[in-house]
């Protein structure tokens, strides 16, 4: 064998050993660097795959758009009929808070952002937003929509950062179900033929009593999520021997997110 | 030499990041389009060895590095794992560079076919990895699919890259086997 394949093999095996025990630290700044990087194209990128949707999506037939047209007609009749019963609602929840002494916004810092791209690795479901450690996002910070949870902050550059989605198999979430005692760990799937798969929630009682709707909530414990996020509804409840399972369908439509909101404190 | 080594590490990494862009499969249940692992293999079968092992490096890395959330104090995959899962196959594509050293076309086109036929052998080990990371093996159709589906998909790349790769390397002065051009 010559000489510059043993020095060879041997700074490549010096090199692995090297990168495999970097602390966690290390990696995760090293992804953030990567990500960096790659920002300016991914933003580019975006935009351009952005404009190309909008040109297509433009491009409706006559009929398409009549369709259309009666769809918003009546969603706009319905909007107005729920507009002015939220209006009351609104007014009366507000006397509740003054009441209460809470405060009438919301109680978390938002910090908006904009999804750059939905990362289809193979085992893996995360995304990469418009925001990072120059607008003060951490990681472990709850990303959020107007709908529900969407995942958590994993590496952060400086103004990128990635986030691990509530549909992957590695983020748990500890949960309660609204309207009961009951509490579980929810978690995504390892791999899924479509955008938004059913979370599943594990470690429920097995003679809960829970229907299709009901809504799971972050629980609040762990110190990532703060409680009372919507993170789905029952799909459906099956136990086995030992515990109760749930299915569940996610509050946010993750086959579509434009826009979120990174949790930066509670206020 | 130097500088189609280079060119392939730059190639490799702007597959990575064309890879973020492009959307699963959905008509074979989710799989993915993977570009770099069959520029890799390209690299694998026409550098010599010392190079192939830094082309591994960088791969392997590159891969964790773009695909793998880093959450928590301890990872569920270490980075750095992919560098030795891609080492293997690589060691294979790079047994068989006297074949690529005789610049037959059909010969290039088999071995762009084997290197397609390699890049499930990846994907398997990342999930058997991640299964006893996770304590959780199991097997169903759309888990095979994501294996398999990557794999079907670059056999169809796989010949386009190598036929441009090759070109390419002629154009930078590097003819593996041949004579020096002038």
């Amino acid at each position: 064998m010559k000489s510059t394949t043993i020095a060879a093999i041997g700074i490549f095996a010096l090199l692995v050993i090297l990168i495999l025990l970097s602390p966690q630290s290390t990696k995760q700044q090293m992804q953030g660097a990567l990500f960096q990087l790659i920002s300016p194209i991914l933003r580019t990128g975006a935009s351009v795959g952005n404009e190309i949707g909008g040109v297509s999506g433009g491009l409706k037939r006559l009929d398409e758009l009549q369709r259309e047209n009666e769809q918003l007609r009546s969603e706009i009749e319905q909007l107005r009929a729920e507009n002015s019963l939220l209006a009351n609602l609104e007014k009366e929840v507000n006397r509740l808070n003054r009441a209460l002494g809470f405060r009438e916004q919301s109680p978390f810092k938002l910090l908006p952002a904009r999804v750059i791209t939905r990362v289809s690795a193979t085992w893996w479901n995360t995304c990469t937003i418009s925001c990072g450690s120059n607008e003060g996002v951490a990681p472990d910070m709850a990303v959020v929509t107007e709908s529900g949870l969407v995942g958590k902050v994993t590496t952060v550059g400086r103004n990128i950062s990635v986030v691990l989605l509530v549909t992957d198999e590695s983020l748990r979430v500890s949960v309660t179900i609204e309207g009961t005692q009951e509490q579980g760990i929810i978690s995504g799937t390892r791999a899924s033929s479509t955008y938004a798969p059913d979370l599943r929630i594990r470690f429920l009682s097995k003679s809960a009593k829970l229907q299709p709707g009901m809504k799971v909530l972050t629980a609040g414990t762990g110190g990532v999520f703060p409680s009372g996020l919507v993170v789905g509804m029952i799909k459906d409840f099956t136990a086995n021997e030992l515990e109760g399972v749930a299915k569940v369908t996610p509050a946010v439509d993750l086959a579509d997110i434009e826009n979120v909101f990174v949790i930066l404190r509670q206020k | 030499m130097i500088v189609f080594f280079a060119c392939l590490v730059a190639l490799t990494f702007g597959s990575f990041v064309f890879q973020l862009f492009l959307p699963p499969v959905m008509l074979l249940n989710g799989a993915a389009i993977l570009f770099a692992p069959i520029v890799y293999f390209y690299g694998c079968v026409s550098l010599p060895f010392p190079l192939v092992l830094a082309l591994t490096f960088v791969t392997g890395l590159l891969d964790d590095l773009f695909a793998v959330p880093q959450s928590g104090d301890h990872a569920q995959y270490t980075v750095g794992i992919s560098i030795m899962i891609y080492l293997l196959p690589g060691i294979i594509m790079h047994g068989l560079r006297p074949l690529f050293l005789t610049h037959r076309w059909r010969i290039h086109f088999l071995l762009a076919e084997i290197s397609a036929a390699l890049v499930p052998f990846i994907l398997l080990a990342q999930y058997a990895i991640l299964s006893v990371e996770r304590s959780n093996f199991f097997f169903n159709d759309i888990i095979i699919w994501r294996i398999v589906g990557p794999g079907l998909i670059s056999l169809l790349i796989a010949p386009c890259v190598f036929f441009i790769l090759t070109p390419l390397s002629d154009a930078l002065g590097y003819r593996p086997g041949l004579p020096l051009a002038r």
